[in-house]
């Protein structure tokens, strides 16, 4: 239903007495409104009938001759008829502009994120970078520990030589090397006599006045030994080393008329 | 033969009636104007893909109607021929921008002879004048020359034309003529009859629904 003041912008628009801004606003609205367009097409024969009621003027022959030339002497710029407003064209174009805004964000968006990524890349790079650094350096704390941690060592280490104490075996001599920190050592022995299979050695390390059973070994014909070693129980302070000849397996205090070796 | 033949002074007293009595008549003429519109609508599509044939035969056709506008408005033949050769150019150019859906090709040619004419005459601000000494010459022209619509419709039909223009109230008809003829917008028709700007709109949209109330199935 068209409304009395369409009705009279079309009755206004039929007869050009619309005003520019008017006809502008109307002329968007018909192209968009059929039922405005039936209106209009109905109306727009009461202005062919006044046009038609002003009196017939031929216009001159040679007016008809003089405009064909004039035509006939343009250049003919074929323009596409209008475009009638389609709901399927238009949803096509709709689409269309749609999905090329999408693109555009998504180009927009797409070249954010490489930049993004890009830029990220780079930090890691640099953190790479800085890693490797830290890496290099802490290696070299760890060997600046692990130097430190050695001197340390050896400044621990109790480095002690155990004599003969036998005049049947005079030559016999060993050493024994003593981390108190660790609670362990090493114990290498020369030249010591023989023993029966139901007879080991048994080493001890002498805490203040305290013999602490280190380990038992057995020594073949060769006389040599050299074992690791760790006492039964807790050493405060390794004053001195000795071994003793006991029975297979050891015993848990040593038998003095039977010691072997010992340290000053 | 129909009943507007048969009415003694060649002018039927009342549009209303002789339409129910011209139905056959009007019945036949309507399938003649359809084949019109569709030969129009095609010689423009021609025009538009550039064919000169189709031109001239547009040309022949409507030039007639065009010119007898143009020459009402201007009152200058001389200048109704550059108008007119003006429209014709344009036409050519811009043939396929003609809308079907509103309105016929020989309304949309009228147009734009009767914009360019008006344009013309706003150009050079003699509007005003032309528009009293138009319709002071017409009544002369009038019994001069025989209408344009009894040229094209037929004396009988362009007798039911010109006497549903003449039953309009004089105030309306008066409106719809100078804003078509003299190109006057409503604010200055306003101005001029000195009547406000609602009674003008309304005045104009009485009468031309009353006229087209009138002359639906003449044309």
């Amino acid at each position: 239903m068209i409304d009395e003041r369409t009705q009279e912008q079309a009755a206004l628009h039929v007869l050009g007495a619309l005003s520019e801004t008017d006809a502008r606003e109307f002329n968007q609205r018909l192209q968009t409104d059929p039922e405005l367009q039936a209106y209009v097409a109905r109306l727009s024969a009461a202005t062919d009938a006044l046009a038609g009621s002003v009196p017939t003027v031929e216009p001159p022959p040679q007016l008809r001759a003089k405009i064909l030339a004039q035509v006939a002497g343009r250049q003919k710029i074929v323009s596409p008829p209008e475009r009638k407003f389609d709901f399927l064209s238009w949803l096509s174009w709709a689409l269309a502009t749609g999905l090329a805004v999408l693109c555009i964000l998504f180009n927009v968006r797409d070249t954010q994120l490489r930049k993004t990524i890009g830029d990220q890349a780079q930090q890691i790079d640099n953190l790479n970078q800085l890693a490797q650094t830290l890496q290099s350096a802490t290696n070299d704390l760890q060997k600046t520990v692990l130097a430190l941690q050695e001197t340390n060592r050896l400044a621990n280490l109790h480095i002690a030589m155990l004599n003969s104490l036998l005049a049947d075996a005079p030559k016999a001599i060993a050493v024994s090397l003593w981390d108190n920190q660790r609670q362990d050592g090493v114990f290498v022995a020369q030249n010591l006599k023989g023993l029966p299979p139901d007879r080991d050695y048994q080493l001890w390390v002498i805490d203040g006045q305290t013999p602490v059973a280190a380990g038992v070994f057995h020594v073949e014909q060769n006389g040599a030994v050299r074992m690791n070693f760790k006492p039964t129980q807790f050493v405060k302070t390794a004053g001195q080393f000795a071994v003793t000849e006991e029975v297979k397996g050891g015993v848990a205090s040593p038998t003095l008329k039977n010691m072997v070796l010992a340290s000053n | 033969m129909s009943f507007c033949a048969q009415v003694g002074d060649g002018r039927c007293s009342s549009v209303f009636n002789a339409k129910l009595d011209c139905a056959l008549t009007f019945s036949k003429k309507d399938v003649n104007d359809q084949e019109a519109q569709d030969r129009d609508i095609e010689l423009l599509r021609q025009i538009a893909a550039g064919d000169r044939a189709a031109f001239a035969d547009f040309y022949d056709r409507h030039s007639t109607l065009m010119f007898s506008v143009a020459c009402r408005i201007l009152n200058d033949p001389g200048e109704a021929q550059d108008v007119l050769q003006e429209v014709f150019v344009q036409i050519w150019e811009k043939a396929g921008r003609f809308d079907s859906r509103l309105g016929k090709a020989s309304s949309w040619a009228v147009a734009l002879v009767r914009n360019k004419s008006i344009d013309r005459t706003r150009a050079s601000q003699r509007r005003t004048r032309l528009a009293e000494s138009a319709q002071a010459d017409q009544a002369v022209t009038t019994q001069l020359s025989p209408s344009v619509n009894e040229t094209i419709h037929g004396s009988e039909n362009a007798k039911l034309i010109q006497s549903a223009i003449d039953e309009l109230p004089s105030e309306q008809r008066h409106a719809i003529e100078l804003a078509y003829f003299s190109g006057l917008t409503h604010d200055e028709i306003s101005t001029k009859l000195n009547e406000p700007l609602g009674t003008i709109k309304a005045r104009i949209r009485r009468g031309l629904l009353k006229l087209r109330d009138q002359l639906e199935g003449v044309l």
